[in-house]
């Protein structure tokens, strides 16, 4: 994670203005300045994400913590459940929010649809969940190298949260730490970190620039839930016979697949036909060592393995 | 079956020198131009090491530009009609030609070990057995 900023973010235009001048298709992280209140005094630090289930846009990682004596602030800057709220609302509360950086500091990492897709379809298949865990753990460590004084870490479950909080425990061994179903309903430190990364998310697909080149496509592809008939229709109109979607999409998501199945040309990747090929060659038949002919493979005359080995062949015809 | 390519020098030395040629690790059951400047070109980056990085319909690819030796040329043939019948004569035609090509691994780094790679080796001991020896 590359998390140090020179510049800090204290509104919504200056939060959309960083989301642009990234590349969109590489994962990046904000880090607030951490309020001299947070060295200090022991903190609460809690962690969320949003955009988990959607076909399009980034998966944003979100933190935000304060001061166990300034909690407070939280319950005034009316920090609830993000899902609940409406997305004004939520823009209303990161803006006061940011205006309260004194006592509350906060950070986010954005992860890129394409590194999603990425991770999830590499050899050693790098799972959503794992993406997640990871990404909390290093927005903890931030806070961490950046001063922060945690005392208690509460953070919103992906999976089973008893195996995610053992783990987390055994890398911080010296933080209070509660891993939770709907966290972010029940600890407002929690709701500020969803907030944070409900409204990236949000604002990070406003500002999306499409590196294809399609300014029409913007605007026009909605939530990015498999169920919206904007985002269904987006995936049909935009979809290119060769490369598929824009990389706003994942395509490790069936809808995305699905879709590219119906509309794009059919693509075979070579490790699975090598495997493809070594069962066939494994599977001879009993039978055959009773044939009075030899198979033809067998006539001809072998060459040498030099080019065996590199797929070489002289080419007499077309 | 006889086969003619066509097009000879003028062809061979014509403007599209920088031609950009990606192999890419699978096999796409298409035949047709590709929009490859538009989808795949602003997303290709290049790792500290050197190693190229891009994204195929969400697989990830590491690549690197191997450069033909001297003297060598890729080319492109086209052929316009396509004879019903296997033992026609059948005519190409040089379209284009190109002197490097980038090489793409799915989610591996190319490297000396790749099939691809170790092909190109056939080029330098092809002149070392086949060339004629000066006297």
């Amino acid at each position: 994670m590359n998390g140090n900023n020179d510049d800090n973010i204290e509104t919504i235009e200056c939060l959309n203005e960083y989301l642009s001048t990234h590349n969109n298709s590489e994962p990046f992280s904000y880090f607030s300045k951490v309020p001299d209140d947070c060295k200090t005094y022991p903190c609460v630090l809690g962690i969320d994400e949003a955009g988990r289930g959607p076909v399009l846009g980034p998966m944003v990682y979100g933190t935000a913590f304060c001061c166990i004596n300034s909690m407070q602030i939280l319950a005034n800057l009316e920090c609830d459940d993000s899902k609940a709220l409406t997305e004004e609302k939520r823009v209303e509360i990161l803006s006061n929010l940011l205006k309260q950086r004194n006592k509350v500091g906060w950070g986010v990492e954005v992860i890129s649809p394409t590194f999603i897709c990425n991770s999830m379809l590499s050899r050693s298949k790098y799972s959503l969940n794992r993406v997640s865990m990871d990404s909390a753990v290093g927005l903890i460590r931030k806070a961490v190298e950046n001063g922060v004084n945690i005392n208690a870490v509460y953070v919103d479950t992906v999976g089973p949260p008893e195996k995610y909080q053992a783990y987390l425990e055994s890398l911080f061994p010296n933080f209070k730490i509660t891993v939770a179903k709907k966290a972010d309903s029940t600890y407002p430190i929690v709701s500020a970190a969803s907030i944070c990364a409900k409204v990236t998310r949000d604002q990070a697909l406003k500002v999306w620039k499409f590196s294809e080149d399609l300014a029409e496509a913007a605007s026009s592809f909605g939530s990015g839930y498999p169920g919206d008939p904007v985002t269904k229709k987006f995936l049909f109109d935009f979809c290119d016979p060769i490369f598929g979607f824009p990389q706003l999409v994942r395509f490790s998501w069936s809808t995305a697949s699905t879709a590219l199945e119906e509309s794009a040309y059919h693509v075979e990747w070579e490790a699975i036909e090598e495997d493809e090929k070594q069962s066939k060659k494994s599977r001879t038949l009993m039978t055959s060592f009773f044939n009075m002919t030899k198979s033809e493979t067998d006539s001809n005359v072998q060459k040498h393995n030099f080019f065996k080995r590199r797929n070489l062949s002289s080419t007499l015809e077309l | 079956m006889l086969v003619h390519i066509l097009g000879g020098k003028n062809n061979l030395e014509c403007s599209y020198r920088d031609s950009k040629i990606h192999s890419l690790p699978c096999k796409i059951h298409a035949d047709c131009d590709a929009p490859v400047s538009k989808y795949f070109e602003p997303y290709v980056t290049s790792q500290e090491d050197g190693i190229l990085k891009a994204s195929f319909r969400g697989f990830p690819l590491l690549g690197m530009k191997i450069n033909f030796p001297e003297h060598y040329k890729g080319i492109i043939l086209h052929e316009s009609i396509r004879p019903e019948t296997e033992d026609e004569e059948r005519r190409f035609y040089v379209v284009n030609n190109f002197n490097s090509i980038t090489y793409w691994n799915w989610d591996k780094s190319p490297t000396k070990n790749d099939l691809f790679v170790q092909a190109l080796d056939w080029l330098d001991i092809a002149e070392a057995l086949h060339s004629p020896i000066m006297e």
